[in-house]
């Protein structure tokens, strides 16, 4: 195996004093930009870029992915404590996380999250370093209609299913889609449904909508149902942290299935965040407590943790062997390589041995620093939890403001993300799912590209998306795992006919 | 107080608009499916038409007293109703009040009235802890991530 | 002071700023932001922020420097910013062809008439990429090969600079191509290495690393003579190798893009001649040498009536291929 000896003199570059000091100080670095929304990985990284000029390619990155690991951990933080994702692919984990730790078990819930997203991140190292040649080949095989085919498998696995009324789900969807449609259109090169809104060229960022849709939506519906009144009565309990990583092993066929699917989404271009929705939506399918999920499940918050960083991590792979980015902090990282003088492509695996695979053990020990870290930090996190709601919710609103207008620098952002604060309110109370708006922000314009130059390619015929076996498959289990849940219905009614009507309300309750 | 049926109504009503807003704006970009690809404006206008249809149908349903709705037949009490406007309407004042104070300022005033003025927290301790707001802000958006926050017009004319 | 006196200063102050221009009149008295209209990573950014770090190396201004990023819309949102900012001097604008080039093809909500151009500071190559295993060995093969009418070419954005070199091509090469758009030079490089796509007209640095991972390989470049000679790309061949597209028999002789410099519309003379003059001065240390070669691009400075020509010739040229292909705004 030489991929093993590789490794090995990698790991030889990576643990020396030096370099364990520049992952410390690159994951607490990352810890702040994550858990602070607005901010964000590639903004960090941009910063710390022009420190790294002096210093040894190897140094460089290894200081830069450690900001990312501490990002990507962090960027949980607020999701789980405050319904606030920093990172579009943190949003599924506020699903279960945030209703934990509304229950008082947020110490379980952070501690949950972070040790799942460290085997996830742990699998993607594997994947990475055993089969990082045939992962190339594999991402080579994918042109616009198996770009589609993969988006359309991430909305078939969380779409169609659910307590919400089947009509208001669509209108989500449906208005999740339109935003994502705003700005300029890739493929005709002109301007769509800006309104009259000339600033609106630049599109709808996803955070400005989460945060108003999450983050203030949440914190009208808390206010108005007295939420403070039950605050939160937290025990800093570091016994809890140990106890909540050593029930995961109990959840080992969730994390393998979470960790498959996040690497499978890593490599192919679905990316982290489809990657974290397709795997909660399956995991409450498959799942024997899967309708309990929304209520605060582990499993709810293993899933999409696992898939996020299984994904996060071996999207790193694409950019070093294929030069491209499979996050907006891989760019950034990107444009570093290149002024270090590497240049990221097929042959950096060949020319730059000691800068790869020092990289790649740098990711073995920097996820590790990064896991002890963030798990020290967990009984910090959890006691803001106790910060009485009167206090907690202006710093929430502030919070928001400033992180609607870092993203891109806009008081027009801060004025759409409160509007966003209301639609999320009015939604939440009248169980419109807000899953399924936010899954088409992020990835609706890219489904419609992919979809659209597909239509370039075969000169407007479907025939496209069955032209291989790749893409047939790819669309075949979509239409399968949209049609699964209406076969299972329609059995199920010819057994025992009529719903009654309690059993509706009490399924709105776990809308989410 | 506001009555489940209204709130249904209005965000159908919400909703179907922005739906008719997407579909007459879509029309300008030009719909179409040839060899030539697909138009711009055809996905928008479809989802437009999406919208707009199931709005209707929520609409109705909302008109209709149908059972589900009739079990929680009140949206929002006035209780309620006030706390929402004592948490919204000071967010509203302060986001309004950043292009001329700056977010540092707008920041600080904002956290010290929701503190002191409802009494949650005595004058002092709310003045230090808008003072802390805002300060943090600075440091860490400004100073160590460089991310510039509004200064507002009022600091503009005093040359800030 | 009566009214005379004050006309007397403001002479003498004209005589020694016109004196001394190197001592602008003007210095900036806060915070410079570099509007980056590229994301994190792109071309734009990368020069926003290698120039940021000149000057803050050699101390070039006492004021500090923050890039911001506004990508949205291929870049209008910065554009749209700076119209926004007229006035204000502290805000530079970097971006590309596509500050006269959007307005030309699409409604957005500026025109580069809005702008204070400072500087055109360098310029980007084309060439034309195919798949490493494909039969054609030069752009005549290519052309011969294309009359099928079935070859597909990508490119970065639509009705941009990619797209405009792609409809050259059909012209001087009387084929008919499909356009494929997509969002970067780097995920059009990947389409072409799958083999999506027959060809694209990638710039040097967007497909160094397919080249030299043995993936693609460039026909010919769009110059009228050889780009410089520079270090080895692959085993065999570096820049130089590759032959001018005019070589080649496809008859186009020149087409770069360059990258611009601009600052907000109604800023003041003095203010816009202090960006000019620093520029020059970055441009002359050698952090910008090494990051001209490293990014593989043409050093180049147009700033003033030059620039104003290059523009005006640019949009004249475009604006015939716009309407050849009916893509003009209304």
């Amino acid at each position: 195996m030489d991929n093993f000896q590789e490794l090995l003199h990698g790991f030889t570059i990576a643990i020396t004093v030096p370099h364990l000091a520049l992952m410390v100080v690159g994951v607490l670095l990352g810890i702040l930009v994550g858990v602070l929304p607005g901010l964000g990985a590639p903004n960090g990284v941009s910063l710390l870029l022009p420190l790294t000029f002096g210093m040894q390619p190897v140094s460089a990155i290894i200081l830069l992915s450690s900001m990312y690991w501490g990002a990507l951990f962090g960027g949980s933080v607020t999701s789980i404590l405050f319904n606030i994702p920093g990172e579009p692919s943190s949003v599924a984990t506020t699903f279960d996380g945030y209703p934990m730790a509304r229950d008082g078990r947020p110490t379980t819930a952070l501690a949950t999250a972070f040790g799942s997203a460290a085997f996830g991140a742990l699998i993607g190292v594997i994947l990475i370093t055993f089969l990082a040649s045939w992962v190339a080949q594999v991402a080579l095989a994918f042109g616009p209609a198996e770009y589609f085919a993969v988006y359309f498998l991430a909305f078939a696995s969380f779409v169609g299913m659910g307590g919400a009324a089947p009509i208001k789900t669509v209108v989500a969807l449906a208005i999740g889609f339109a935003i994502a449609a705003i700005g300029i259109d890739t493929v005709s090169g002109s301007v769509r449904l800006t309104m009259g809104v000339d600033e609106l060229v630049k599109g709808v960022n996803f955070v400005v909508a989460v945060m108003g849709l999450f983050g203030i939506g949440e914190l009208l519906v808390a206010v108005e149902e007295e939420f403070h009144a039950r605050a939160v009565s937290s025990k800093i309990d570091w016994r809890e942290v140990f106890r909540a990583v050593g029930r995961l092993p109990r959840h080992s066929v969730a994390l393998l299935r979470s960790a498959a699917i996040g690497c499978w989404m890593g490599i192919t271009p679905g990316g982290p965040t489809a990657a974290s929705f397709m795997s909660y939506g399956i995991a409450r399918r498959f799942s024997r407590r899967g309708r309990y999920f929304g209520t605060g499940e582990v499993e709810g918050i293993i899933s999409p943790e696992t898939a996020d960083h299984a994904a996060g991590t071996s999207a790193l792979l694409p950019m070093l062997s294929l030069g491209i980015p499979g996050s907006a902090t891989a760019a950034v990282m990107m444009g570093g390589l290149m002024i270090w003088g590497l240049n990221p492509g097929p042959m950096l695996f060949v020319d730059q041995k000691d800068f790869v695979w020092g990289l790649i053990a740098s990711m073995y020990v920097g996820n590790i620093v990064a896991v002890v870290l963030v798990l020290l930090t967990v009984p910090v996190f959890a006691a803001l939890m106790r910060i009485p709601f009167v206090i907690i919710a202006p710093l929430i609103v502030i919070i928001c403001v400033v992180g609607a207008y870092s993203v891109s620098n806009s008081y027009l952002d801060v004025v759409m993300m409160l509007g966003f604060g209301i639609v999320g309110y009015l939604f939440k109370k009248l169980f419109y799912p807000l899953a399924p708006l936010v899954l088409a922000i992020v990835i609706g314009d890219k489904a419609e590209d992919a979809f659209r130059q597909s239509m370039l390619m075969s000169k407007g015929s479907l025939g496209i998306f069955f032209a291989n076996k790749l893409v047939t498959c790819l669309i075949v289990a979509g239409i399968a795992l949209v049609l699964l849940p209406l076969v299972l219905q329609l059995a199920r009614l010819g057994r025992k006919p009529a719903s009654p009507t309690s059993e509706t309300t009490a399924q709105e309750k776990v809308i989410i | 107080m506001i009555s489940r049926r209204a709130l249904e109504l209005a965000t159908a009503v919400l909703t179907g608009s922005f739906g008719v807003a997407v579909v007459v704006s879509s029309l300008d970009n030009g719909i179409g499916w040839s060899s030539a690809g697909v138009d711009s404006g055809t996905f928008p206008f479809l989802t437009g038409i999406i919208i707009v249809l199931g709005s209707l149908y929520n609409l109705v349903r909302g008109i209709l007293p149908v059972a589900t709705l009739a079990n929680i037949p009140v949206a929002v009490t006035p209780t309620e109703m006030r706390r929402l406007a004592g948490l919204f309407v000071p967010a509203v004042i302060f986001v309004a009040a950043i292009p001329l104070l700056g977010m540092y300022l707008a920041a600080a005033l904002y956290i010290f009235a929701v503190l002191a003025i409802p009494m949650h927290q005595s004058v002092l301790r709310s003045l230090a802890t808008a003072a802390a707001t805002a300060l943090a802000l600075y440091f860490v958006f400004e100073r160590m991530f460089q991310v510039s926050l509004p200064h507002g017009a009022l600091a503009a004319a005093f040359g800030f | 002071m009566g009214r005379t006196s004050t006309f007397l200063l403001s002479a003498a102050a004209v005589v020694v700023a016109g004196t001394m221009p190197a001592l602008a009149a003007w210095q900036p008295q806060k915070p410079i932001e570099f509007v980056a209209t590229a994301g994190p990573g792109g071309g734009t950014d990368n020069i926003a922020r290698a120039v940021q770090n000149i000057i803050t190396k050699y101390k070039l201004t006492d004021q500090p420097i923050v890039v911001v990023n506004k990508a949205g819309g291929s870049g209008a949102e910065g554009y749209v910013y700076g119209k926004a900012s007229a006035g204000d001097p502290y805000k530079v604008i970097f971006g590309t062809s596509n500050a006269w080039q959007q307005p030309l093809v699409s409604k957005v909500a500026f025109n580069y008439t809005d702008l204070t151009p400072i500087a055109a500071l360098a310029q980007d190559e084309f060439l034309l990429w195919v798949k490493q295993d494909s039969p054609y060995k030069t752009a005549g093969d290519y052309l011969k090969a294309a009359a099928s009418g079935e070859f597909k070419m990508g490119g970065a954005q639509s009705k941009d600079t990619d797209e405009v070199l792609t409809r050259m091509i059909e012209k001087a090469g009387h084929i008919k191509l499909t356009y494929i758009p997509f969002k970067s030079g780097a995920e059009t490089a990947v389409q072409l290495a799958g083999g999506h796509l027959d060809s694209h007209v990638n710039n040097p640095s967007e497909s160094l690393g397919q080249w030299r991972g043995g993936t693609q390989r460039p026909l010919c470049v769009f110059s009228p003579k050889r780009l410089p000679q520079g270090a080895k790309v692959t085993a065999t061949e570096g820049w130089s190798d590759v032959p001018t597209c005019v070589e080649q028999g496809l008859d186009i002789a020149q087409y770069e893009q360059p990258r611009t410099v601009w600052l907000p519309g109604k800023v003041t003379p003095d203010q816009a001649a202090f960006y000019v003059d620093l520029m020059k001065k970055v441009q002359a240390t050698p952090e910008w040498k090494d990051y001209i070669e490293k990014s593989s691009q043409i050093d180049t400075f147009l700033t003033g009536a030059e620039f104003d020509k290059f523009i005006k010739e640019d949009l004249e040229h475009l604006k015939q291929v716009a309407s050849e292909q009916g893509w003009l705004v209304k």
